[in-house]
């Protein structure tokens, strides 16, 4: 079999698989498939960042935070349509990703990583306090959304979920090819190099960390549909660093390496529960074993076995 | 006027355990290019494996105290061996992960080991005052900075003085051209590890007496550290110091006078304030890179 020919068969299995898989799962099993769905995004949002762009954020929880907030005071109190409110988290997202690339201009690597926790930290903090606008330690409700037929069942949400994912896959795929996915791949190899070659970093760099935003932010907004509640608890540092470990634990080179570091974070807790006390011991275990032995994600495991 | 004072001077004496572990963060990153998000939690695990030692084998606190030091050197030369060194030749993000893994181990294996609740830890100092005309300053916070200072001082005095004191700044300089003149890169990274696990231990066992030893005690004093780490310059050891008793100070005078409810977001503002004014520091000058 060619090359084309084995990658065309991953991708036909893999989309029968994901088709399928509600129709042998109940409803809990749904619920996981579409927590999956919801970090796949995630994760495609930091592969944006890191995989092409070659950024750091550990505060991606803000991001996350912000659509969900945004999207959620949208419907609730202006009534506006869904879709639309997604559009409104992930744009409310995508100014902030801009403003965060502004440190992001002048420092790189640990202080970058620092400036998005701190990042993080700030909006976690705000809308914990921010009570008359997020309902602060109370939560928010967040209504079921509609979209023309009711997607009432996390079976039909799934579905709605995998084509935004899709959707979102084939638009990061095509940013790879374009010129500017290459400028900023260029950019990662050496900034002072590319600038000479006449690329901007700095509209570059805003450009991924605002497209990054957007992304994280639409997952949040669909994450705040799902859960039904929102919690100012869940947008902590542990998310941050869950979303980070999961997308280079799913492996920053291709956008299917998004969807298995969604699958891995949506996974793990439900695999490992039974470990009780030492579940998180476990998963920080694993965590630097793929590190040591797998360092470039899950999605190397396939070049591994064809050259085996 | 002497309330304000006695603000400063807990101020320092909780700034100068942020610096403690700002030194380990600094010394760890600049021998092994590495940050260390685990430090706190190492710092956690060895404070409690003192406080394993006063309660299981009855030691005395005065010995348990001077154990600090070198279980913590122990444990990160055992951490470096095992999970760090292994990964020095992988993308840098790699090393990253590896210590939020490190993070995640030992935060929860301190709660899976002693539970969930917190412990009061004893304090060397009396809890006293001590009044100096109409100031009241508490003995805890001048042990505490004696005890800082004093560490602080040793370590000078290591990196000013002994052959592997200067090997490590020369491979902080530039590790290829040390590695050239013969020294031991891999030593190097192995004491930089040992050292800054032992002195963040220290750190732990001096703030455990103030907010009570539990799994969660360093989580905000790692974020603190980094805080007064950047405001310094992530790179300069003395930088950090001050900028960590800058922080100390500036949030006690803050969470008294201004706000407590944003007495922690504070340390938060800093770092994105400092990072986009400058970036470099207030005390470093940022080296240009060549390409």
């Amino acid at each position: 079999m060619t090359q084309i020919g084995a990658k065309r068969v991953v991708y036909a299995v893999t989309g029968a698989a994901l088709l399928a898989a509600p129709l042998f799962l109940s409803h809990y099993g749904w619920f996981i498939l579409c927590t999956a769905m919801v970090y796949a995004l995630v994760a495609l949002s930091l592969n944006v960042l890191v995989g092409i762009a070659g950024q750091i954020s550990i505060g991606h929880a803000g991001f996350w935070a912000l659509g969900a907030y945004t999207s959620a005071i949208a419907v609730q109190s202006f009534g506006v349509p869904f879709v639309v409110a997604i559009m409104l988290g992930g744009a409310m997202a995508a100014v902030f990703g801009a403003i965060v690339a502004l440190p992001a201009l002048r420092v790189s690597g640990h202080y970058l990583a620092i400036a998005t926790l701190a990042f993080a930290v700030l909006v976690q903090q705000l809308l914990f306090e921010w009570e008359s606008v997020t309902g602060g330690r109370q939560g928010l409700p967040v209504p079921r959304p509609s979209l023309g037929a009711e997607l009432t069942s996390d079976f039909s949400y799934y579905y709605f979920l995998l084509a935004l994912f899709l959707a979102a896959a084939w638009v990061v795929g095509n940013l790879r090819r374009s010129l500017t996915g290459r400028s900023l791949e260029a950019l990662k190899q050496s900034a002072v190099a590319a600038q000479c070659a006449g690329i901007a970093r700095a509209r570059h760099i805003i450009f991924a960390f605002a497209l990054s935003g957007f992304l994280a932010g639409v997952s949040g907004a669909v994450y705040g549909a799902l859960i039904g509640r929102l919690s100012t608890e869940t947008f902590s540092l542990t998310a941050s660093l869950s979303f980070l470990t999961m997308a280079v634990i799913g492996g920053l080179g291709l956008e299917f390496g998004a969807l298995l570091g969604g699958a891995f974070l949506a996974l793990a807790p439900e695999v490992l529960r039974q470990f009780k006390d030492a579940e998180m011991v476990i998963y920080g275990v694993t965590l630097v074993l793929c590190m040591r032995f797998l360092p470039h994600g899950l999605v190397s495991l396939a070049r591994l076995w064809r050259r085996g | 006027m002497s309330v304000a004072l006695q603000l400063i001077v807990s101020g320092l004496a909780l700034g100068s355990i942020y610096a403690l572990l700002a030194l380990s963060l600094v010394i760890v990153n600049k021998s092994t290019d590495v940050v260390n998000f685990a430090q706190g939690e190492m710092a956690m695990l060895g404070s409690f494996a003192c406080f394993a030692l006063l309660t299981g084998a009855n030691v005395p606190v005065a010995v348990a105290m001077l154990a600090a030091f070198p279980i913590g050197v122990v444990f990160g030369v055992l951490v470096e061996r095992i999970a760090i060194h292994p990964l020095s030749s992988a993308p840098p993000i790699n090393s990253l992960i590896a210590t939020i893994g490190l993070f995640l181990v030992f935060h929860h294996l301190a709660g899976w080991i002693w539970g969930y609740d917190p412990y009061r830890f004893p304090s060397l100092f009396s809890p006293d005052p001590l009044t100096l005309g109409d100031v009241r300053i508490s003995q805890a916070s001048l042990g505490i900075l004696a005890v800082s200072l004093g560490v602080m001082a040793l370590l000078y005095l290591f990196f000013e003085y002994t052959k592997l004191g200067i090997a490590m700044r020369a491979t902080s300089m530039n590790r290829r051209a040390a590695q050239l003149m013969g020294v031991n890169v891999s030593r190097v990274s192995l004491t930089a590890w040992g050292l800054a696990t032992g002195i963040s231990v220290v750190a732990g066992i001096l703030i455990a007496p103030l907010t009570f030893l539990d799994f969660e005690m360093m989580v905000t004093v790692l974020l603190k550290a980094f805080a007064g780490a950047i405001l310094g310059g992530f790179n300069s050891l003395p930088g950090a110091v001050v900028g960590c008793l800058v922080v100390g100070v500036v949030e006690n005078l803050f969470g008294a006078y201004i706000s407590t409810t944003f007495k922690d977001a504070f340390a938060f503002g800093i770092i994105v304030l400092v990072l986009m004014a400058r970036p470099e520091g207030l005390f470093t000058r940022l080296a240009g890179t060549k390409v």
